[in-house]
């Protein structure tokens, strides 16, 4: 593959090289909230986890594993979800997404694996595993 | 100040990255290769047609060509009447495998080679397909090597042509290629090896390989792109079907005007090679097993094919834990290849670490890191260095505990 190939939004590069709001939640099992989609062997894995009050979260994490658009775009779902309610999920739209990071079309299935973990995490998902 | 002349070795910040390490690709031109190339542009330079043989600037230019022929040769351990000029190994490959072919048609329209090919060879056999040619594609043994094990059960009765590869260009393995010569000849069927990976970093000789034909280029020996050579055995005038017809150049197997400097920047290539390969060769492997060393020592880390059947600079390895887009961004000041695909919708993982058995996460995150003439230490320990911290951090990124995990495994 050739280096002038990977070229990266301003976004997706910091979020690639600083991955804010990378990590796990230390909060008791009573305020915590986790939840996963993907799989390595696929290209795409994305963990997120949530620390919950009163059916708001107040701290998001994610782990992921997969291209720079992936990690940028679960830094970002990870950020956003904070102060924002468990039932409250319609802002996480991957192809509003898609165009935040300005991924190319064909990312746009691994911008839907960090929708389907972030929703398995609020316990919302939409449908079957993508 | 010039290469080499520090009193300390280079920091980082005193390199000018991204760091090159993809001499597996390409190479720079030699600076002595450069001078010869420059003597035969401009005005006052040795810049007439070698064809014309009817004038004294023309004739010193036909024999600056035959001068680069015969270094080729020598290379080779070939005679130079069998050095066809091309535009480079891909060229070479294609009149081999198409010429040879197309004319021995009458013999047998069934050719055998090898997975882990170059495309330049594999999409050269499957245009041939179809045209109507059968090709038997094996894989390889253990580690990557082709042997006579794997080709001879593919031979038939009308087969015409076996084309395998000398030095494989992802892994670097070294085919065991005599034997696979010897059984080409007791069955009468020609044998090509594409040698481009070889030529000019480890000895070849087209006679202990028992090679028909051989393909070489330039610019993998520090020699210029844009020209190569085909090794045709015996007198080259009655074996292959041409591609390129118009003026009768190369004795009919390859029109069209010499290039007279990247010819003799070619030749002037080899023949810096068959002076300094062994001890190149030496240097090489010392800064590769010093790599290895230090990758390694990450864990998680899989060497890619044959530890001990490989030219001396080149070194694959694939990460476990890591994805391969991220990793080759993460990577940026190193200049190397990846055998992933990824930027593509495919996710396609490298054909040849696929026919590996490697599985497609590890086949992902491969990376292919090739040393050459004027890698260094310092170059090795600063990859070694920027490696390390990269692959630990994704890993930690993907939910991993990094070094510590894998070395408690």
């Amino acid at each position: 593959m050739q280096l002038e190939r990977l070229d990266y939004s301003g976004e997706v590069r910091q979020r690639f090289e600083q991955a804010p709001r990378h990590g796990r939640v230390l909060a008791p099992p009573a305020e915590r909230l986790g939840g996963a989609a993907g799989a390595i062997g696929r290209g795409v894995r994305v963990e997120f986890e949530a620390r919950v009050r009163g059916g708001r979260i107040v701290e998001c994490r994610f782990r992921a594993y997969g291209c720079p658009h992936v990690i940028a775009a679960a830094s970002w779902v990870a950020e956003q979800a904070e102060g924002r309610r468990l039932a409250d999920t319609d802002w996480l739209e991957p192809r509003r997404l898609a165009e935040l990071l300005e991924a190319p079309a064909h990312k746009l299935g691994s911008l839907l694996v960090v929708e389907d973990a972030y929703l398995d995490c609020v316990g919302a998902r939409r449908g079957p595993e993508r | 100040m010039a290469a080499g002349k520090h009193a300390t070795p280079p920091t980082m910040e005193m390199m000018r990255t991204p760091l090159y390490f993809d001499y597996a690709a390409t190479t720079p031109v030699d600076e002595r290769v450069v001078r010869a190339m420059v003597e035969c542009l401009g005005a006052g330079g040795c810049y007439a047609n070698p064809a014309s043989s009817s004038h004294g600037p023309g004739r010193e230019a036909r024999g600056r060509v035959e001068t680069a022929r015969r270094e080729v040769a020598e290379l080779l351990g070939a005679r130079p009447p069998e050095i066809i000029w091309t535009s480079g190994a891909t060229e070479s490959n294609n009149l081999a495998i198409k010429g040879a072919a197309r004319f021995h048609a009458d013999r047998g329209r069934h050719i055998v080679t090898v997975r882990t090919e170059h495309k330049a060879v594999l999409d050269t056999c499957r245009q041939l397909e179809k045209e109507g040619w059968q090709v038997s594609y094996v894989t390889p043994g253990p580690g990557g090597v082709t042997g006579v094990e794997q080709i001879e059960p593919a031979l038939r009765p009308d087969t015409v042509l076996v084309s395998v590869m000398f030095v494989n260009n992802e892994i670097g393995v070294i085919n065991d290629l005599a034997p696979i010569g010897r059984l080409c000849r007791e069955r009468g069927v020609l044998f090509h090896v594409d040698a481009a990976q070889a030529a000019a970093k480890i000895p070849v000789n087209v006679d202990e390989i028992g090679a028909d034909l051989l393909s070489v280029s330039a610019h993998k020996a520090y020699g210029p792109k844009g020209v190569g050579a085909l090794y045709l055995r015996g007198c080259p005038k009655s074996r292959l079907e041409p591609l390129i017809h118009g003026g009768g150049h190369e004795w009919g197997m390859r029109s069209g005007t010499l290039p007279t400097h990247q010819i003799v920047g070619m030749g002037a290539a080899f023949r810096i090679a068959a002076a300094e390969q062994p001890a190149e060769a030496e240097r090489l492997r010392t800064l590769r097993q010093r790599l290895w060393e230090g990758i390694a020592g990450l864990g998680g880390v899989h060497l890619n094919g044959d530890p001990e059947r490989r030219v001396a600079g080149l070194l694959n390895v694939s990460f476990e834990g890591v994805e391969g887009e991220s990793l080759l961004f993460a990577l940026r000041d190193l200049a190397l290849s990846s055998g992933s695909a990824c930027t593509s919708a495919s996710r396609e993982a490298s054909y040849v670490l696929r026919a590996l058995g490697r599985d497609d996460q590890l086949a992902q995150s491969s990376l292919r890191f090739s040393l050459g003439r004027y890698s260094t230490e310092a170059e090795v320990d600063f990859a070694i260095r920027v490696v390390r911290e990269q692959v630990d951090r994704l890993r930690l990124l993907a939910g991993g505990e990094g070094t510590a995990r894998l070395e408690a495994i």
